[in-house]
């Protein structure tokens, strides 16, 4: 690991900043890489690191999460884990996008139409009487014409209409089936990945509640019966020595004589703030 | 005189219209398919109890008033096609032809419970499925 604080270069499995004026979750946050100052140069950080890689009297944990990412930091495996990653895929793989819809168009009412059509007979009828008699038949004929196309139109207009309607329905209809479906698959990721959690800790359990045994400055009477009850400094150290970190760990507090000891401790490089 | 007096008429032709309105008006059907959508569901009923008919766990029957309309749309416009909405009409047994009542009632009456209902309806005088998947109610 190399570390560079305000022109100064720190390179080594453990590195002391105490008399330096850098508060360890900016050192956290820039192993992460979430910043560029300070500059780090160590492996990147994996999951265990999101939970553990700043240790602090102030900190929270997830312990059986962050216990089940030491576990796979380990190369442990379930029986569920092809399932996760097919389950995954297929997530993926489902259209997340809202489709298009066609524009709404002002519905026709039937009445209307009917009306035109009962309008359209009509005149025709007029037409027919005029023509019989021998009477003028131009004006007659204009108004059948326009008769019949405002009946056209509307009839046009009513078809538009309905199948804007049914096609706004279809698609409305496609995308929810297909978030039904993403329910179903994610529902069943979430159980795949209880379980498989539940595999991983039912492995590292006795690991985990050997290596809180031997988390140093840590009084018998304040250890809880259950090995996850654990306060968060302790079960955070306790599941770093579980897990392979490569990424150095940011340390607060003064369980160690020296922070070469906790790196030792731990299996993992360390930055003491 | 005879009859009830004008108060009284009034008074009943109340509860025929509150009660018509109760058996066939129809409602909102709100469906949501997000988390986001079911939260603000549930926020909306919550808060707008008076207009709420049912309340199910993603989805929701609100009453067809324009108010009921008011919120559906908000969901709708906050949350797209994550939020379907339609409008449904109160459907009782006697909306249906008998020969379907019948047939329901038998089958539930049936002895085996495993018989299934192609086979249990080939002896009896009941409609085939295919027939009743090909009749529109």
């Amino acid at each position: 690991m190399k570390l560079r604080v305000r022109g100064t270069t720190y390179e080594g499995r453990a590195v002391d900043l105490r008399c330096r004026d850098v508060r360890g979750e900016t050192v956290a946050a820039a192993v992460r890489g979430e910043r560029s100052q300070p500059a780090v140069d160590a492996p990147t950080a994996g999951p265990v690191y999101d939970y553990c890689g700043h240790v602090h009297p102030g900190m929270g944990l997830r312990t059986k999460t962050a216990l089940a990412a030491a576990a796979r930091s380990r190369g442990h495996e379930t029986a569920y884990d092809d399932a996760i990653a097919e389950l995954r895929d297929q997530l993926a793989d489902l259209d997340r996008a809202e489709p298009s819809l066609p524009r709404a168009r002002d519905p026709v009412d039937d009445a209307t139409v009917a009306d035109l059509r009962e309008s359209a007979a009509e005149v025709r009828g007029r037409l027919a009487a005029r023509e019989t008699l021998g009477a003028e038949t131009a004006p007659i004929e204009e108004r059948v014409r326009e008769t019949a196309r405002t009946l056209a139109e509307r009839e046009t207009e009513r078809a538009a209409a309905e199948e804007s309607r049914r096609q706004r329905r279809d698609r409305a209809r496609e995308y929810r089936d297909r978030q039904a479906r993403r329910r179903r698959l994610a529902d069943r990721l979430a159980n795949r990945r209880r379980d498989a959690r539940r595999e991983l800790l039912d492995r590292i359990e006795e690991p985990f509640a050997a290596a809180l045994a031997a988390v140093p400055g840590w009084p018998a009477d304040s250890r809880p019966d259950d090995p996850f009850d654990a306060t968060p400094v302790p079960a955070a150290l306790a599941i770093l020595r579980l897990a392979s970190t490569d990424a150095p760990v940011v340390l607060e507090t003064d369980r160690f004589p020296s922070p070469a000891a906790a790196a030792d401790w731990l299996g993992a490089p360390l930055v003491r703030c | 005189m005879v009859g009830p007096t004008p108060a009284i008429i009034a008074v009943l032709a109340n509860k025929i219209l509150i009660r018509s309105a109760l058996t066939f008006l129809p409602v909102l059907l709100v469906v949501t398919y997000t988390r986001e959508a079911r939260r603000d569901l549930r926020n909306v009923c919550r808060a707008h109890e008076e207009c709420v008919v049912r309340q199910f766990g993603r989805a929701a029957l609100l009453s067809a008033t324009e108010f009921g309309a008011f919120q559906a749309l908000r969901l709708r416009e906050k949350h797209g096609l994550d939020v379907q909405l339609e409008r449904v009409r109160p459907f009782e047994p006697d909306d249906v032809p008998a020969h379907v009542r019948e047939a329901a009632r038998a089958y539930e009456s049936r002895e085996t419970a495993s018989t299934p209902y192609r086979q249990f309806a080939a002896g009896r005088d009941l409609p085939t499925t295919d027939r009743l998947r090909g009749e529109e109610l």
